[in-house]
Formats: C-alpha cells, structure tokens, sequence
C-alpha cells in the first residue's frame, strides 16, 4: 500500500527577498560580478590556474565555487541569474591547448581564447626573490590596463569592452588610491596577435628618501648601528643608489592624501609594480554572438564566408590585372 | 595398499584405546560426537561438516574410505598425526626412490611402538620428519650449484626469472613512457617563469606603470577640485557638482584639440577619427553604425576623451 504523504509536514520555504545583488550600495552603479569554472576534465595545473583567476577576480566573485562533473552550462546560467553573475570564465583543455572562454550571461557574446603560454600565481612567487603579498591585496578589484587594442577592428574593440566591464568601474571623483592594489594588464602584441595577460600589485614608496631611512619608517624595527660611527651616519651615509630609481621619473605621482603610513599627501611618491600572477599569453581564436552558442563574429582561422570572399576578390583582382595588361598591349 | 590397512588398524586401535580410557565402556558410534569433549570445544553442526569435508579432501588421495569412518570428523591430536606423518613420507618418496624402504621400516617400528602405548604418537613423527628432512636436505646441498647473479636457490628457474624480470622492466618502461606522455599533455602550455625580468616583462611592467600614473594624475586631479569640500554637505555638494561639470567640459574640449593635433593619440583612440567630425562618438553621425554587429553597445565607453589605455569613466556626465 502506497503511504500518503503528510501534508503539514512541508518544510518552511525562505520567502525570496527581491534584491538587486549587482548593485553597489553608495553609488548605485551595477557591480559586474564573475564566476570561473571549468567545462570537462582538466589537470590540476589547470585547476590551480582556475584557482588564481578566482583570487584574480577577487572579491566580486565565488572563490570556494564547487562544480560537479554533471553540471552542464545551463546549471550555471540558472545559478548566474539570482546571484547578479555578469560574466563566466570557463576552462577547458582539449589535446591542443588549454582554452578560456569570457562569456557575458545571459546572452553573450563569448570570446574564446588559446592559452599558448601559462604561469601560476606560485610559479611566479618562486621566481622571486622576495614574494609580495599584503593582507588586504584581494579586498579590492584590480585596476584593468589594456593597451594596443586600439588599432580599431571590431574584435579587439568587443575584447576591449568585455574586459573593460568584467572589472567595476572606478568613479575618479570618489575613489580611494588606498583600495588601488592590484592591476591587471592586457597587452595586444600586433604582430604575433598574441595578448599578454599579467597581473601586478601596487606599491607607491616616497621619493627622494634614502633606502634606509624608507625601510626603518615602514618596519619600525630597532636599525643595526653596530657599524656606523655616529648616530648622523645612518642618516647622511647613503648606500649605494639602486640603478632603478634613475628612470622612476615617469612612474611618480603626487598624491592627495596619506597613503599609508609612509606616503604622505603631497609628496612625490614612486610606483613599482611587482608581479603576483597568474600569468598567460592568450590568442583570441573566435567571437561567438550567444553564450557558447550562435553565430561565430570572428574567427582567427577566418570564416568559411570570408574565406570564399578572399578568394573571390583575389581572382577578381587577377582578373583586373589581366584586362589592364590587355589594354597596356593594346 | 597392505601398509595403509595396517596404518589404519592401527589409528583406530590408538583411538579405541584412548576413547576406552577416557570414557569407559560407550560405544563408538555414540562417542563420535563426544570427539573433541575432552576440551570442552562446542562444534556446530556445520564447522563439523566442514571439518569433515577437509578430513575428506585431505585423503582423498591415499585412503577414500578413511573419510566415511568418521575417526577425522573432529581433529584430536592423535589423529592429527598421522596425517602429518604421511604427508612427509609422500615427500620422502618424491625426493627419492630409494628410501621408501627406509620408511618403511621406520613406519613399522613407529607403528610396532604405537602398538605398545607408551610412546606418544608426536615424539614419534618427530623424528619420522626429522630424518626424511635431513635426507631431502642433504640431497639438496650435494647438488653443487654455479655461482650465478640469481642465486642458487632460484638456480632451477634461472631462465625463466630472467625472463620475467626482462619483460617486467619492458613493462615499467612502457608504462613510464605512457605517463610521461600523459603528464606532459596535461602541463602543455605550463611555463615556469624565469628568475630575471626579461626585455617583455620589463615593457609589460612599464605600459602598467603609465597606466597606473595615469590613473593617480587624474584622481589626484578630480580630487584636488574637490578638496576642502565635504560632500555630504549640501552647499558643498552643489559647489562639488559644479566644479565637476566644468572639468568635464574642459576635458571635451581639450580632447577635441588633441585628436585634431595629435595624430599619435587619434589612434589610440577608438575608431577613425576624422579631422573635421566631433571628438565625441555620440555626436558623430557615423556613431552605432559601424558598431552594429556589437550586442553590448550600451556598455561601450561614453566619451573617446577617455583614453583607450585606461579606464576611468568620466562619471560628471551621469551627474548631469
């Protein structure tokens, strides 16, 4: 006998609070947010990558997100909805290379991208002598640097928009320099069509200090004077002067207000950006209209359309030449 | 087959006798259960079969009829002697031919000893097994082995391990191969940095730095008009606004005469500019036009006066 189910005993159901979950509460401006996930199996070099884009995206976005084999891009779309998720980033790896797809929820467009070349945030680290990592580097969004996409095709433009808008935009007026910690920058090589993606922390340190006097504000550690004759020593012996701060010209600025406890508002200040990782050299292969889906836009190894077309204006072209070697013989 | 008749006669004859010690005057039929009750063991029904079916399987080979008797049903330490015993004789005549005589006799005597009851059936295999291993063991240790890498224990199969060992390593290898392939497929595109800043990364470092300057300059730039006011004020707010306006408007302005004169900074900017055309995209006539094919036209940067490079959204517009 089949039982019947008890009808009181249905579980209470959290009424759905109509929030706007992408909007910033003191300007009112749509937040992007993003979610990085994988598509298929990938190695766990790949997944340690998926993990730094997740830090990377860093704090508008799901770093503890976890993806079954079974989800299917549907699963995410339907989460992305509620959550005010703007833009996914997926991985996947094929037998070729590792991919990365940017796509814009709900309806697109994707742009595919080849990783040709990629580091971890480790990697990086270890290449370094002295790693830097500052407790509150991931409680801001990075800053977005794109640079030589300005050669006005269509792709690189729709590149530069969806980059543009993955991170939040930044009110000159109001922003705090305290909360610019990191950058992210996208350098379109013309020539190799290759676009470097890096990723570097800010650091501003006053100029015109001499090193130790730097070092000793910043760490109020007790300095060793165990070689110095007189306490004025440590102060007008300089060490030798690094060879960097020669050409620190250009990187200077003038700041408005106190930056920490070592720069102060109004005084010169330098900015050294020193890497955190990851690191990639993506290729743009193609544009899609829709999220993974629709009419491909762009394609880096040309559409079939195009492709007919090329040919067709080069045999036009032979065709011309040949009537004006015709007439050049008449 | 006289022997083994023998034999048997003589394990029920020790059996009847110890039963007939320990119990008395009961019959065997019913004793059979009562095997093992010297020690005080419980047997269920069905560790008793299985007992059984080993007892069976045990002497298939030498004596089938031993197993219906029922003397093996529960193993008691008389009769678990006699199995161990002939098992080393077995052995015995494997090893060689010749000293089945020997063990015949030897079998007679312990018998004949048996027959007497005084000396415990386990001293007697003891000694049985001793001498049958001394001569297996002195048989193996004449036999003179070449010194090979093997060992002389292994010496009989000296072909076959090495073979064995030989196809076994092939194997390692080709798995090896397989997951060295496997593992280069998965790092494929992974680069490990190098320790220096090379001629790229140094160019990398320094378009990032333009572009963090620039970003500063111009924050310093909005804020440094806005300086001394507090915007939560509403005299303030309206001076704020005010200000803000007439920097945007001097922005246009001064872009319109940097693309027009610069031609460096025109193509940074988006799209062609043409000399005689507004600086701003939205004024020009052209302007959604080319776009068309774009779906997020309305997230295109508002003003061409902000540089390409950098994203700074000149909000004073939306303040309007």
């Amino acid at each position: 006998m089949a039982r019947f189910r008890n009808n009181k005993k249905k579980g209470f159901v959290k009424p759905v609070v109509k929030k706007q979950p992408g909007v910033d509460h003191v300007t009112g401006e749509k937040i992007p947010h993003s979610i990085v996930f994988s598509r298929g199996k990938i190695p766990s070099s790949l997944k340690q990558l998926q993990m730094d884009l997740r830090k990377l995206m860093l704090p508008f976005t799901a770093v503890n997100l976890k993806e079954k084999r079974r989800n299917n891009l549907k699963d995410f779309l339907n989460v992305a909805g509620p959550l005010g998720v703007t833009h996914f980033l997926i991985l996947s790896k094929t037998e070729t290379a590792p991919y990365l797809k940017v796509a814009r929820t709900p309806q697109g467009p994707t742009l595919t991208f080849k990783i040709h070349e990629y580091s971890l945030a480790v990697d990086v680290a270890q290449s370094q002598l002295r790693p830097r990592c500052p407790q509150d580097l991931f409680k801001n969004s990075p800053l977005i640097v794109l640079s030589g996409f300005g050669s006005g095709e269509q792709h690189l433009k729709l590149t530069t928009v969806m980059f543009q808008n993955i991170f939040p935009a930044i009110d000159v007026n109001t922003v705090k320099l305290s909360s610019c910690q990191r950058i992210v920058l996208l350098n379109y090589n013309k020539d190799t069509k290759f676009i470097d993606f890096r990723h570097y922390s800010i650091r501003l340190q006053p100029v015109g200090v001499s090193k130790r006097v730097r070092k000793f504000v910043q760490n109020h550690q007790v300095p060793d004077l165990k070689n110095l004759q007189d306490v004025s020593d440590f102060i007008t012996k300089a060490g030798y002067g690094s060879e960097s701060e020669v050409d620190d010209e250009a990187a200077t600025v003038t700041l408005t207000s106190d930056l920490g406890r070592i720069n102060k508002a109004s005084s010169k200040s330098a900015v050294k950006l020193q890497e955190i990782g990851p690191r990639m050299t993506l290729q743009l292969i193609k544009i899609e209209e829709g999220l993974c889906s629709g009419g491909v836009i762009f394609n880096a190894y040309g559409n079939e359309a195009e492709k007919k077309k090329e040919v067709k204006e080069e045999e036009d072209k032979i065709n011309e030449e040949d009537a004006d070697e015709d007439a050049d013989e008449d | 087959m006289a022997e083994e008749s023998q034999k048997l006669e003589t394990v029920n004859l020790s059996k009847k006798r110890r039963l007939g010690r320990k119990k008395g005057n009961k019959t065997k039929k019913k004793l059979k259960g009562f095997d093992g009750s010297g020690e005080r063991i419980k047997i269920d029904r069905r560790m008793k079969k299985l007992f059984r079916k080993r007892a069976r399987d045990y002497n298939s080979d030498n004596d089938e009829d031993e197993g219906d008797d029922g003397g093996y049903a529960v193993a008691t330490k008389g009769e678990n002697a006699v199995p161990i015993r002939k098992e080393v004789a077995l052995d015995g005549k494997d090893s060689s031919e010749e000293e089945e005589d020997h063990q015949d006799i030897d079998e007679e005597n312990e018998i004949s000893e048996d027959e007497e009851g005084e000396i415990q059936p386990g001293i007697t295999k003891l000694t049985e097994g001793c001498r049958a291993f001394r001569l297996a063991f002195k048989k193996i240790i004449k036999k003179n082995v070449s010194d090979v890498s093997l060992g002389p224990v292994l010496s009989g199969h000296k072909k076959l391990v090495a073979e064995k060992l030989a196809e076994e390593e092939a194997e390692q290898k080709v798995k090896g191969d397989v997951k060295k392939e496997k593992h280069l497929l998965e790092e494929k595109g992974h680069v490990k940095p190098a320790n220096f800043l090379d001629s790229h990364e140094k160019f990398l470092i320094g378009v990032a730095t333009k572009g963090v300057v620039k970003l500063f300059n111009a924050v310093n730039k909005a804020q440094n008009a806005q300086k001394g006011l507090n915007a939560s004020r509403f005299k303030d707010e309206k001076a704020i606004i005010k200000r803000r306006k007439e920097a945007f408007f001097s922005e246009l302005g001064r872009t319109t005469l940097s693309s027009a004169g610069a031609p460096a900074k025109a193509h940074t900017s988006s799209g062609p500019v043409d000399g005689e055309g507004p600086a701003w995209a939205p004024l020009r006539d052209s302007y959604m036009l080319t776009s068309s094919k774009l779906k997020d036209w309305d997230k295109m940067p508002d003003s061409v006066a902000e540089d390409e490079i950098e994203r700074i959204p000149l909000d004073s517009s939306d303040d309007d």
